[in-house]
């Protein structure tokens, strides 16, 4: 479905995606995992161009999207749903005017928009705050717009861009379960940048780690977290085996 | 080619008339332009309005009257019946109103029908309202006009003419101390300004001034002098002197002729001098008493009576006194010669005795004598005449005389030639050895005769023989002697034979002289000067005697204090008229220069106890009224122009600061390589200039103010045309590097509809705009939005 081949991109001195390859097939979810500053949000976000790579290839459904001029894109990028860590809602408009603006604009029907916007909204359990305005909804909340306006258009690929980074441990697992639910469906492939293990145990086919531009592992949870091949997995390894521990010893009440 | 073409076409059309965002930008712009415009255009006529107004119904409207006479206050009622009479009677048709009245002076405004607007007409006006009532003055307030002030008055009538010849003048007059210039029409007004400038500027005004003391006797005179000499110069061509209008003006002419006339009288006053005694000091002004023809002396203490002379000081000079007779005349001075000082009145001390010089004694005296030599002219003419026929003759004896000297000399040359052949045998004689030897001979027989005669007496038969020897003897001496004689014949010769050689050769050389001497030429001036004797004789010469009799005769018959009295009479006429005693001025090209002129009028005036500067001809004055029309104008282009720079301003902070900022964005996620150092620092230099969001900037800054400008009649003092855009474009420059302060950018919003496959338009529509500054792009673009 998805098929990126040797994508490279450099700001200045900067390599931040060095031959970067990954193919996603239909209905799977791969978490892309890896130290900050790594290069994980610049590649998901090279998929759709929101970043130019300086090369590779990057072929959705056999379309080459490094070849599309920008209206073509555009056409791409509607099939293309994309949460982002800070929401990225449109302040002025109402939570379901957010999640009807890419629909809307792309051209459909206003009354179909709205349908399948409302759809979506209660998908994510906000049909109750349609008339809301961004700023009167919690980060949770605003995250699960976020999801919703990506959901609607009922993409191919939904690109998921560390979408609790910004939420307080309390919000993150409103929105985690949704993830879930979505990844549970298999409706979308996804792609999913995110520092939450757990999730990525429980969610993610396949888990690519990266470092400095690069996978540097990439297999199932059980494959990377349990037999690491590569430092950054045996990090993490060593990550889970804490969190594992201090969580038993914690409920043990020691 | 074509292709080419049609790809621009295709290509503007997308970029401005599709339905895109640049399309949008463009509709703002035009209507920014034409809000902007019209703000500036709106607010700078309503002011510019309002000031006309307030000056129009103080003085009415540009061009409506064409004078104004002002009159005292009090005499308001009567100054206006006989202002509307004389108008009724003079100028039928014309206007008038009241106008304000200030610092008691009621103005009353006079519009002339157009067949009045001539030049008879305006200069006389005063003499047409000088029967109005209180009147204090009349100012012309005909428009459009020139008014050229400082004008010479000797040159306002040159002025005036050639003022008239200028395309587009009316017609142009004498308004006191100026011209006027009347001009057809407004918008010929900048063209007739800039001939008057340049007739002005043909020409240039050499002030002569004299300091106190030095003043010309009659200054109209010696300016008519100065120019006629500097008018012959080669290089001046030009000049008059127009201190004076004295070819208008009959009572300066008769100021110059009183003048003339002072100086005339002045020239035969008696003129007394005296060297006051020591320890008395004379000053002018000063008067001194002679005892005249009264009876006794003055005496210290009394008043002067009406038979003493009074002399009144006019100057001291190394102690000098001279004076002129004010009381009495000066045949009266010559009996009693001692002078007394008089002090308020009083006669004082003897201060010393006079001297006096009576011009009119002397030049009568000197026309007599005259007339008596010129009866003797004819005689003398005759004897001249006489003599030239003499020296005539002996001009023609002349060759003749010169070829006998010449052949005297030749004569003379071959007697030296003569002198030598006959010489020369006895300068070759041994004269002195012959005479030794014919000496010793002597001698000889002087002995042998002593010898025979003491011989003799033994034989007496030798006396025969003695008496021959002694004859020989004495032969031989008278032979000794004979070449003595002899010898200094040849000397005498050889002296002769010099001296004549030296005749011959100064003869010779005196003859080549006379030779060149041009008898012909010589004869001719001699015929001339006969010709003219003979003319001579031919004056009347008793006539010429008679008038000069007669002129004698005429010499003024006045008694000094006559003359003293008549010529401070002449000064109290002539202080009355406005002549310039100190000043002179000379009209001429502007290409003479002080340098030049300074010698010349220093050698006409004999000395140079003055000062020369040159000035211009006139300075065209302001006109108030055109200047306030001018001041308003300009307040208006002002205003206008400040309004459409806010305007600029207000329009590019709150409509296109949202689009430079995302111009920026896109700048700046656009993938080119970072720069470090120096070059990141020129870069950063570069993009402040010409990164896209500041060209943009520039060019709406440029495009909108011009266009205001332009639409609004905007002008900004100092800056030309070409300004405009640059200040707009410096404008749009400095906003759009603070686009993002001023309209901060959300770039997460923009993001998602880029994700959300929104194109730059639909982002720009319904993401940046309705986020940007609340402006007129965000009202235009709310009839576009989707998502109101």
């Amino acid at each position: 479905m998805l098929s990126i081949q040797n994508l490279f991109k450099r700001f200045g001195n900067l390599i931040a995606i060095n031959e970067f390859s990954l193919t996603v097939n239909k209905g799977e979810t791969v978490v892309l995992m890896g130290p900050s500053g790594c290069g994980k949000s610049t590649t998901i976000r090279t998929i759709n161009r929101l970043v130019e790579p300086d090369r590779g290839s990057i072929l959705l459904n056999e379309h080459d999207i490094m070849a599309l001029d920008i209206d073509s894109l555009n056409q791409v990028r509607k099939r293309i749903g994309f949460v982002f860590q800070h929401f990225n809602l449109i302040g002025r408009l109402t939570t379901l005017e957010n999640v009807m603006l890419g629909m809307v604009m792309g051209g459909m029907q206003r009354e179909i928009a709205r349908d399948k916007a409302i759809g979506a909204l209660t998908k994510v359990g906000l049909e109750t705050h349609l008339e809301h305005k961004p700023g009167e909804l919690s980060g949770g909340q605003q995250q699960r717009v976020g999801i919703a306006r990506a959901l609607a258009y009922e993409p191919e690929l939904m690109l998921w861009d560390e979408p609790t980074a910004s939420l307080d441990p309390i919000l993150v697992r409103e929105v985690l379960v949704v993830m879930e639910e979505l990844a549970r469906d298999r409706a979308s492939s996804m792609i999913v940048v995110t520092h939450e293990l757990p999730f990525a145990l429980r969610v993610a086919d396949r888990i690519v780690l990266m470092d400095k531009g690069q996978v540097v592992e990439e297999g199932k949870p059980s494959q990377v977290f349990v037999n690491p091949i590569s430092e950054i997995g045996r990090k993490y390894k060593e990550l889970i085996e804490y969190q594992m521990n201090t969580s038993a010893q914690s409920l043990a009440g020691n | 080619m074509a292709n080419r073409l049609t790809k621009y076409r295709k290509s503007i059309v997308r970029t401005f008339f599709s339905n895109s965002f640049n399309r949008d930008v463009l509709l703002l712009l035009i209507i920014s332009v034409a809000i902007g415009a019209a703000i500036a255009g709106l607010v700078s006529m309503s002011a510019n309005a309002y000031f006309s107004e307030t000056i129009s119904g103080l003085v009415g409207d540009y061009g409506e009257y064409d004078f104004l006479i002002n009159v005292r206050e009090e005499m308001k009622e009567e100054g206006r019946a006989q202002i509307e009479k004389i108008l009724g009677q003079v100028f039928p048709g014309s206007k008038w109103k009241e106008g304000p009245t200030l610092t008691g002076t009621t103005s009353f405004l006079v519009g002339l029908p157009p067949e009045y607007k001539n030049k008879q007409t305006y200069e006389g006006l005063g003499a047409t309202f000088e029967s109005v009532p209180g009147r204090t003055g009349i100012s012309i307030m005909t428009e459009p006009r020139v008014r050229i002030k400082g004008v010479p008055e000797g040159a306002r009538n040159m002025l005036v003419e050639q003022s008239m010849q200028i395309n587009g003048v009316l017609f142009a007059f004498r308004d006191s101390s100026s011209v006027t210039v009347i001009i057809k029409s407004l918008d010929q007004s900048t063209a007739v300004n800039s001939e008057i400038e340049k007739l002005l500027a043909q020409y240039n005004i050499i002030d002569v001034a004299f300091p106190v003391g030095s003043e010309p006797e009659n200054p109209i005179r010696l300016g008519e002098q100065i120019a006629d000499t500097l008018r012959h110069e080669k290089s001046v061509g030009y000049a008059e002197s127009v201190s004076v209008d004295s070819n208008s003006n009959d009572m300066t002419r008769m100021a110059s002729a009183m003048l003339e006339l002072k100086r005339f009288l002045s020239a035969y006053a008696t003129r007394v001098t005296l060297a006051p005694a020591a320890g008395t000091v004379l000053i002018a002004g000063d008067l001194i008493v002679f005892q005249g023809a009264a009876a006794q002396a003055p005496a210290a203490g009394q008043t002067p009576v009406a038979d003493n002379v009074l002399v009144q000081v006019t100057a001291v000079n190394n102690g000098v006194a001279e004076g002129i007779i004010i009381q009495g005349n000066s045949p009266e001075l010559a009996a009693h010669p001692q002078g007394y000082v008089v002090a308020n009145n009083m006669i004082g001390h003897a201060i010393g005795t006079m001297s006096y010089q009576n011009p009119r004694k002397e030049l009568g005296d000197a026309l007599n004598e005259t007339s008596q030599l010129v009866l003797q002219i004819p005689e003398v003419a005759q004897d001249a005449q006489s003599i030239t026929t003499v020296a005539g003759n002996a001009l023609t004896n002349f060759d003749s005389s010169l070829a006998a000297v010449e052949q005297t000399l030749s004569g003379l040359g071959r007697a030296s030639t003569t002198i030598q052949a006959a010489t020369s045998g006895l300068a070759n004689l041994d004269t002195t050895n012959i005479q030794t030897q014919l000496g010793n001979s002597s001698r000889a027989l002087g002995g042998l005769v002593t010898t025979l005669q003491v011989v003799r007496v033994l034989n007496p038969d030798v006396a025969n023989s003695i008496n021959e020897l002694s004859t020989t003897r004495q032969g031989l001496e008278n032979l000794q002697q004979t070449m003595q004689a002899l010898d200094r014949v040849a000397s005498d010769a050889q002296q002769a034979r010099a001296a004549i050689d030296s005749i011959v050769a100064n003869g010779n050389t005196a003859v080549a002289n006379l030779r060149s001497f041009d008898v012909t030429s010589a004869r001719q001036t001699l015929n001339d000067t006969s010709n003219r004797l003979a003319k001579l004789q031919q004056f009347n010469a008793p006539l010429i005697a008679t008038q000069l009799q007669y002129l004698g005769a005429a010499v003024p018959d006045l008694r000094d204090d006559e003359i003293s009295s008549s010529v401070k009479l002449l000064d109290q006429f002539i202080a009355g008229q406005v002549i310039p005693s100190q000043r002179i001025q000379i009209l001429t090209r502007s290409n003479v220069t002080i340098e030049f002129a300074t010698p010349i009028i220093s050698r006409v005036v004999g000395h140079s106890n003055l000062s020369v500067y040159s000035s211009v001809l006139g300075v065209i004055e302001p006109d108030p009224r055109a200047e306030v029309m001018v001041i308003l104008s300009q307040v208006k282009a002002i205003l206008a122009g400040m309004i459409s720079l806010i305007a600029v301003i207000l329009f590019l902070v709150l409509d296109h600061t949202a689009i430079m900022a995302v111009i920026r964005r896109n700048r700046m996620t656009a993938n080119k390589t970072k720069a470090k150092g120096w070059r990141r620092i020129a870069r950063g230099v570069k993009n402040i200039f010409t990164a896209p969001e500041c060209l943009y900037g520039m060019g709406i800054g440029a495009i909108m103010l011009t266009v205001m400008f332009i639409l609004s009649g905007g002008g900004i003092p100092y800056i030309p045309w070409v300004g405009v855009p640059v200040i707009g474009a410096a404008i749009g420059l400095l906003v759009a590097n603070n686009a993002e302060k001023i309209s901060p950018l959300e770039i997460d919003e923009v993001t998602a509809g880029e994700s959300l496959g929104l194109s730059f338009d639909e982002i720009m529509r319904e993401i940046v705009i309705p986020n940007g500054r609340p402006g007129l792009l965000q009202k235009l673009n709310r009839r576009k939005l989707k998502f109101k």
